[in-house]
């Protein structure tokens, strides 16, 4: 008993907050609380989720990413290329989106375990590089005419369920046991609680940040790949601005953004939040201005029943 | 009591009560203060000494009690309205702006402005804070950043900022735990001087020949509660120790049983410019080697160089006739060498993972299979060794940080010990810690050795280096200055050795 | 500071390419678009290139990247150029202005192309967007015979585009008692926020929803997903604005049912020639309007390349 009280405390926060919120929503409107609504949800969080637990080990190890949205872009373009119909098996589209996130993510973890410039301005500059390669690949324009294949990714069901569920339970399971299971995951915890310490204790401190990055990298592939698909076309100008959600879900869900502290639950939870947040809110008919106020006070209450419970 | 001495009474206090939550941290503490008085509080951590000290500096409220400020009423409303009252205190985590110089440092907070001129005078400060640090004996240029200071040189920051507030207490909290002994001498003066002013002093050590040296009334706290105050001079160290913890402490340092193996070690002509040169010593199995000297005399930079952490500029080290430089503590603790720092917070631990996970990190891949973390393997073995360290933790889960400074020395030894090393290096293992922790340390240090670990100890304390150890190598600015064998190892060749020439 | 440097350098080097090739006695116009991240702008970016081409002129394009002070900056650093006229692609109605009146204090002709600035310019050429909005409404109110339930998307709130089209939209909408306004939302111009939006609409609204006027294609096409993902897209209708090659294939397919064209060759066309046409003190019109055309299954072929 003692155990989970001590390692969990800090969802208890976020998830009273979630419950809250659902409860208040199915009050609110009658639509909100069924079956296809949740699958709904569940399918327009995925994209953000994907992110989110790319970022959330990256700062559990004390570094940031930036760069998240426009690798997602970039990854998108890179498999939409390859996936018009008739021109390449499936799984040259999937390597390409994927690959260019592991790239781009190996990328970071280079520059910044190399260079010990701040991860903050590594990414930055990643974030413009990834979108200039989109722009270039795209010629500035969407690539469309994909292939039926491709796009049962994000528009496909497996037994009633859209599969970019299927991906985000999976995805989830392995993240999650990555981090809370794994030799891996504890040493991401150690960097971000004591970089110096994890040193002095036989860690590869550098080849654990490659590792956060290079995974976070290939998250975004993954998140890239899926929005192409399921809007059926490549934008260079996608995920504009994704990275601060994925933050942000990250940092809800109980993740410290001084390292060290943080886990999969809470950013799937935080994720989940902001998701069932803006789908209440458009189910409500909100003014989008409106929608803005009410999202910030939302999850800033979020945050603070979150950090109120862990000071208990 | 003597009512004629009672008018030189500055501090008096009652009855002193304080909860957390269910604790008792404080149950009805008197202790009076006598202007021109060096008064020690002595106590193992946990006694009190702590809250009691918050609460005099106004960082903690009392729940009942009567405190008086030369006879009047004292409730401080913060830190602040302590200091402006004239009690101050010298805290034992230091607490300096590494980015700003020692002068800002040293004005932090009141500012001089030049007379037109509403920005600060940098040359203003400077001059006054040389002057400060002059009459305190300190020659730390005044314009150099905090951040390049030794540990030590910013303790003797944090002694000349709580001086310069005009206090009439002074609260020390371990001053000297990162002084070396000529830098505690000077500070000793400095003690004197402050008496002769009328200062009263409540000086918190864990160092007895430090509270016998310099004190004159000893009080003594245990769980929370008053035991005694007596003049120091009827007090001697078993007496003190008895009352402290409650019972007899015998056999403080433990006696050495074990047999001196074969040399396992060796260090040849080791230099890292700047810091250390042409060091050489042989480490047998089974032996406490101890390295003393003065701070910044370069033994936490060999340790450093020994480990990985740093590297060499000349010279080899040998383990078993094979050469072993590690190029990194990875491969150090792979060929069997462990190190456990003298800065717990920074180096040793992560503070907020728990007690098993940071027993266990420096050999996590003993306890995994294909990456996964064998969770019962792991908890077994880090607990075996928490129970045998005696650490005393709620749960293995506890987080390090909310452990009391010889039960993280303890984790940190832990962790050191499960990567099962030939050598291991301990840089200060009783810094902070209580003396009933020390004999706990101390009889294992003793135990690891008689179980056939070579030991390499680095110490800044006296008894614990001559107490201790088999053979001493002395460091004296950088050079090897003597290897005494315990025989010879004396306090006065020790200190004339360490002193620069 | 750094951001001027970097791009008077860009801007230089630009320069010096541009002075490498045979057209060096020409005139040189320089061009600040509002971000060739967006096809349309692409598009009669492109046009732009091509007719200079043909007459030799020598442009200087730049990317304002939707921001307006570096829109000015760019201006600025035409002036310092010396350029003989400018063609502006305005990122804000206000915030642009500057640029506007800088370069007619300098004395070099200014036109704005696509949308407008508070500040008037030598020339203005381009569409009267709220005539988009009204194009567009109107042939919902029409296959809906004035009857139904319409949902508006909506772009980035308080651009020139979103209010225009808003207004023109409106207009009909309250000429046409019969038709209700459901609910009103921003998808800022984007595919896959539309399509998230469309679909919390279904969980709300449901077989409720008669027609989506989405005020840019790709949130029109967002929209359209959603709806056949849905198994809703053949009772309801899609009507967007811009004829990107996308939405034209989507008309020609029928899943979506209307796009506004928005003549992009001829705004970049006519906004070289009217600049040209500055530069030679030849008389030109202050406003140069090019008109729109709405796009069904029945014309989409002469759209289609």
């Amino acid at each position: 008993m003692k155990k989970i009280s001590l390692d969990h405390i800090g969802q208890y926060g976020i998830a009273i907050a979630f419950v809250l919120i659902c409860v208040l929503l199915s009050i609110l409107h009658p639509a909100f609380l069924t079956l296809s609504n949740l699958r709904v949800i569940l399918t327009q969080v995925s994209i953000n989720a994907l992110l989110a637990f790319g970022v959330t080990f990256v700062i559990i190890t004390g570094g940031i990413d930036l760069s998240l949205g426009s690798v997602l872009a970039v990854a998108g373009i890179a498999a939409a290329i390859f996936a018009h119909p008739d021109s390449y098996p499936l799984v040259v589209p999937l390597a390409a989106g994927i690959g260019t996130g592991v790239l781009f993510g190996a990328f970071n973890g280079f520059v910044i375990t190399k260079s010990k410039v701040p991860p903050f301005i590594v990414t930055l500059g990643t974030m413009t590089i990834a979108r200039g390669l989109a722009l270039i690949f795209s010629n500035g324009r969407p690539v469309s005419n994909l292939s039926d294949a491709f796009n049962f990714i994000g528009g496909g069901t497996i037994w009633g369920i859209p599969f970019p569920i299927v991906i985000l339970v999976f995805t989830f399971i392995v993240c999650a046991l990555l981090l809370g299971k794994t030799t891996w995951g504890r040493y991401m915890y150690a960097v971000g609680g004591n970089e110096l310490a994890a040193r002095a204790s036989g860690i590869n401190v550098n080849k654990v940040k490659m590792m956060v990055y290079t995974l976070c990298g290939g998250l975004a592939g993954i998140a890239g790949v899926l929005l192409t698909s399921r809007i059926t076309t490549g934008q260079p100008n996608a995920g504009m601005g994704f990275e601060l959600d994925a933050i942000a879900a990250a940092i809800i869900g109980g993740t410290s953004t001084s390292g060290g502290t943080g886990n999969m639950v809470g950013t799937l939870l935080g994720a989940l939040l902001i998701g069932v947040i803006s789908n209440g809110l458009d189910l409500m008919n909100v003014s989008s201005y409106y929608q803005l106020v009410i999202k910030g006070l939302i999850i800033v209450g979020a945050v603070v029943l979150d950090s109120m419970s862990k000071n208990r | 009591m003597d009512q004629k001495l009672s008018t030189d009474y500055i501090l008096q206090v009652r009855g002193l009560r304080k909860n957390y939550g269910g604790i008792k941290a404080l149950d009805g503490i008197f202790f009076e203060l006598r202007k021109g008085e060096v008064h020690a509080l002595m106590g193992e951590n946990g006694a009190g000494k702590s809250t009691f000290m918050k609460i005099l500096a106004g960082l903690e409220k009392p729940d009942s009690g009567e405190i008086l400020l030369e006879g009047a009423p004292y409730k401080p409303r913060g830190t602040y309205d302590a200091l402006q009252k004239g009690i101050s205190m010298i805290h034992q985590e230091l607490l300096a702006v590494p980015e700003l110089s020692v002068a800002e440092n040293l004005f932090l907070g009141k500012e001089i402005t030049g007379f037109w001129r509403k920005w600060i005078d940098n040359r203003a400060i400077n001059e006054m804070a040389a002057d400060r640090l002059k009459k305190l004996g300190i020659t730390i240029p005044p314009e150099t950043k905090m951040k390049l200071l030794s540990v030590a040189e910013m303790q003797m920051v944090e002694i000349a900022k709580a001086l310069s507030n005009d206090a009439r207490i002074l609260i020390m909290d371990e001053p000297t735990s990162a002084l070396s002994d000529r830098e505690a001498e000077r500070l000793f003066g400095l003690i004197g001087d402050l008496k002769n002013k009328g200062v009263g002093i409540i000086y918190i050590s864990h160092k007895m020949d430090e509270i016998f040296r310099i004190s004159d009334t000893v009080t003594v706290f245990r769980d929370g509660r008053f035991i005694d105050t007596r003049p120091a001079g009827e007090l001697d160290q078993p007496a003190l120790i008895s009352l402290m913890v409650g019972r007899k402490l015998t056999g403080f340092f433990p006696e050495n049983t074990s047999e001196k193996g074969a040399p396992i070690y060796t260090v040849r002509h080791l230099s890292q410019y700047n810091c250390f040169h042409d060091i050489s010593f042989e480490l047998h199995a089974g032996e406490i080697l101890g390295i003393s000297g003065l701070v910044g005399a370069g033994r936490t930079e060999l340790a450093r160089v020994l480990y990985g952490l740093d590297s060499a500029d000349e010279g080899q080290a040998l383990l078993h006739g094979e050469p072993m430089l590690p190029d990194s503590p990875r491969t150090a603790i792979r060929k069997g060498i462990a190190y456990v720092s003298e800065d717990r917070k920074s180096v040793g631990l992560i503070t907020k993972m728990s007690v098993l996970q940071n027993i266990s990190l420096a050999s996590l891949n003993n306890y995994a299979a294909y990456s996964f973390i064998k969770k019962k393997d792991e908890q077994s073995a880090a607990g075996k060794l928490a129970r045998h360290l005696r650490i005393k933790c709620s749960s293995l889960h506890q987080r390090v940080e909310t452990l009391s400074g010889g039960n993280q020395q303890k984790v940190a030894i832990a962790k050191a010990l499960l990567t099962k090393p030939k050598i291991i290096i301990l840089d200060e293992p009783t810094r902070g810690i209580d003396i009933g922790a020390k004999a706990e340390v101390y009889h294992l240090i003793r135990q690891l050795a008689s179980e056939g670990l070579g030991i390499i100890l680095i110490s800044s304390e006296m008894p614990e280096i001559i107490g201790l150890c088999d053979r001493v190598l002395v460091l004296s600015q950088g050079k090897q200055a003597a290897l005494l064998n315990k025989s010879e190892a004396t306090q006065e060749k020790i200190m004339y050795h360490s002193m620069p020439r | 500071m750094i951001r001027k440097a970097i791009s008077s350098l860009f801007l230089a080097a630009t320069l010096w390419s541009c002075g490498g090739s045979e057209t060096a006695t020409g005139p040189v116009i320089g061009v600040s678009m509002l971000s060739l991240q967006n096809e349309f702008v692409v598009n009669v970016a492109d046009e732009i290139e091509k007719k200079a081409g043909e007459h030799g002129v020598k442009l200087i394009m730049v990317d304002a990247e939707r921001s307006a002070l570096k829109q000015v900056e760019q201006v600025e650093s035409f002036i310092a150029q010396k350029v003989d006229a400018i063609i502006l692609n305005p990122c804000e109605v206000e915030a642009s202005s500057p640029a506007v009146e800088k370069a007619k204090a300098a004395g070099i002709p200014i036109v704005n192309v696509n949308s407008e600035t508070n500040a008037s310019p030598s020339a203005f050429v381009g569409s009267d967007d709220v005539e988009s909005g009204r194009i567009a409404m109107r042939y919902i109110a029409e296959k809906l015979d004035g009857n139904g339930n319409v949902l508006i998307m909506h772009g980035y709130m308080g651009q020139a585009a979103q209010i225009q089209r808003d207004k023109g939209a409106k207009e009909i909408l309250a000429g046409n008692p019969g038709l209700k306004l459901l609910a009103e939302q921003t998808a800022q111009w984007d595919r896959s926020k539309a399509m998230s939006l469309t679909e919390n609409w279904i969980q709300s609204y449901g077989s409720r929803i008669s027609a989506i006027f989405a005020q840019n294609d790709e949130m029109g096409m967002g929209a359209v997903k959603a709806l056949s993902e849905a198994g809703l897209k053949d009772k309801v209708i899609v009507v967007s604005i811009d004829a990107i090659p996308d939405a034209l294939q989507a008309v020609n397919k029928g899943n979506l049912d209307a796009t506004v064209f928005q003549n992009a060759v001829e705004q970049g066309g006519q906004s070289l020639e009217t600049a040209l046409k500055l530069i030679n003190n030849e008389p030109v019109k202050p406003t140069v309007l090019i008109p729109f055309k709405l796009v069904t299954k029945d014309n989409v072929a002469e759209y289609l390349k």
